[in-house]
């Protein structure tokens, strides 16, 4: 988890910015808030940015099915106040759940470039 | 005579490594700052002001010991948003506590273990704390991170039975605490309501939760459950879709694993994600805890395998909640996976 001072939107587009600057595509993103607040809950901005590679996750979910339901890569991030929250699901807690060595290797790469994103919006 | 040379050669390359490493950061003593703005700012906010944990301002920092933030740092919160750091180091550790202490030294903490009766605690904690602990000391609901948490308390009102309190707080802080209050928080200060040995009390009392521990959850089973269909791709689909809003989820449109990964769509992709969702059960658990928007909205995956064989592939809602080891969400968790059982097994009937 990490806080950066950026208001909602500008933070939104930074995030972007820089999951592209580190080779990834971002494939969509989606609103959270807009369904909740249609439920009468009072929440702030909202939304989940997913990302990848094309290749890398044809080749993951080929040989980790398991893994399919974690793909692509994510990244939520909301409003608190005049400043954003960005949260992930660290993707080393996934190697608990699926123990091979070689997935390690990419879980670790993964998490170490999650880690340098949230380090760019600090 | 080599042999002076070798040796004065040997040490002069040597301290010379050694002065390279400490020039590049590597021999250097952590940074309080940076590991601060790494690991805690998040939550505790921009010099502290706060806002998911705790804030650490002077007067709280003041109220506790070294040892506590110590202690708070390496055993966490489990169960709420305060991780654990076991892998940073002492050096790391001390780093970031000195960091703390250049905002506000510790206050004079009278160290004393609390002596009194537990019994009169328990009449005294029903009367004064339990409003806000709670009646098995559990504090406020979820896992302490914001967003549709109530704002009624400026934070969560701490869980005086988690164990990474009990381990972390001595009666000393605990005492300090219940006399001073706590400012920019709702704990008031209560050295004019309480006698030196009910407080005493109150703390015996609380120290009483260490023996009520629950076992700290396990994760659960694999990431994932796979089941296959006797069906073909399509009336995979067909039937999931079907079953989902037979069991009143709400469905979404559906997207393939790589979709927008790439400028050129696949159109023979034959993996296909359903996406849903049941509302209550997702804003409860989103009440709990915001971060766990990153595994919503609820999917089902359905994959055609290379001899034509068809997956139906869902998260294992309740190992990854496991990670969260958050009792509320466990039950929500266990919920929902059954319900998405009941679909799979409908679609694959």
């Amino acid at each position: 988890m990490a806080r950066t001072t950026m208001e909602f939107e500008t933070a939104l587009e930074v995030l972007q910015r820089s999951i592209e600057e580190h080779g990834y595509t971002v494939a969509h993103v989606q609103r959270c808030d807009g369904g909740m607040r249609g439920m009468g809950y009072e929440t702030d901005n909202y939304k989940t940015v997913f990302f990848g590679k094309h290749d890398e996750i044809t080749r993951l979910s080929k040989k980790y099915p398991e893994l399919i339901p974690y793909l692509p890569l994510k990244i939520v991030i909301y409003a608190e106040g005049e400043e954003s929250i960005l949260a992930i699901l660290n993707p080393i807690a996934l190697g608990e759940f699926i123990p091979d060595a070689e997935l390690q290797i990419q879980l670790q790469r993964w998490h170490s470039d999650i880690k340098s994103v949230l380090a760019d919006m600090r | 005579m080599k042999v002076v040379n070798s040796r004065f050669w040997s040490s002069t390359i040597i301290i010379l490594i050694l002065g390279m490493l400490a020039a590049e950061g590597i021999y250097a003593a952590p940074d309080g700052e940076q590991l601060y703005s790494e690991h805690c700012i998040a939550c505790h906010g921009t010099h502290g002001a706060g806002g998911i944990g705790l804030p650490l301002i002077a007067q709280t920092l003041g109220s506790v010991t070294d040892d506590y933030l110590y202690k708070t740092v390496r055993y966490g919160r489990p169960g709420r948003i305060m991780p654990a750091y076991p892998t940073l180091s002492d050096a790391q550790v001390a780093a970031l506590i000195a960091y703390l202490r250049s905002w506000a030294p510790q206050q004079e903490i009278i160290t004393k273990a609390a002596t009194g009766e537990a019994g009169s605690g328990e009449t005294l904690y029903a009367k004064h704390c339990i409003a806000c602990h709670g009646k098995d000391g559990s504090g406020g609901d979820g896992t302490g991170v914001t967003f549709s948490r109530p704002r009624s308390f400026g934070i969560m009102p701490p869980a005086l039975n988690n164990p990474g309190f009990l381990k972390a707080a001595s009666d000393s802080v605990i005492r300090h605490t219940i006399t001073r209050g706590r400012l920019d928080t709702e704990m008031p200060a209560f050295s004019d309501l309480l006698s030196a040995q009910e407080i005493d009390d109150i703390i015996l009392y609380i120290r009483a939760f260490e023996e009520q521990q629950k076992p700290t959850a396990s994760v659960k089973g694999p990431a994932s459950l796979i089941f296959a269909s006797p069906y073909d791709f399509e009336t995979t689909v067909q039937r999931v879709r079907e079953a989902l809003k037979g069991n009143n989820f709400r469905v979404f449109g559906d997207r393939y694993l790589e979709q927008g990964l790439s400028d050129f769509e696949d159109q023979h992709n034959r993996n296909t994600r359903i996406r849903f969702c049941n509302f209550e059960n997702l804003y409860g658990m989103l009440g709990i805890d915001p971060r766990l928007g990153i595994l919503l909205p609820c999917g089902l995956t359905v994959v055609e395998n290379d001899d034509k064989s068809v997956d139906l592939i869902a998260m294992n809602v309740n190992a990854i909640a496991s990670v969260f080891n958050n009792e509320q969400l466990t039950v929500l968790s266990e919920a929902m996976l059954e319900a998405i059982l009941l679909v799979v097994e409908e679609a694959t009937f």
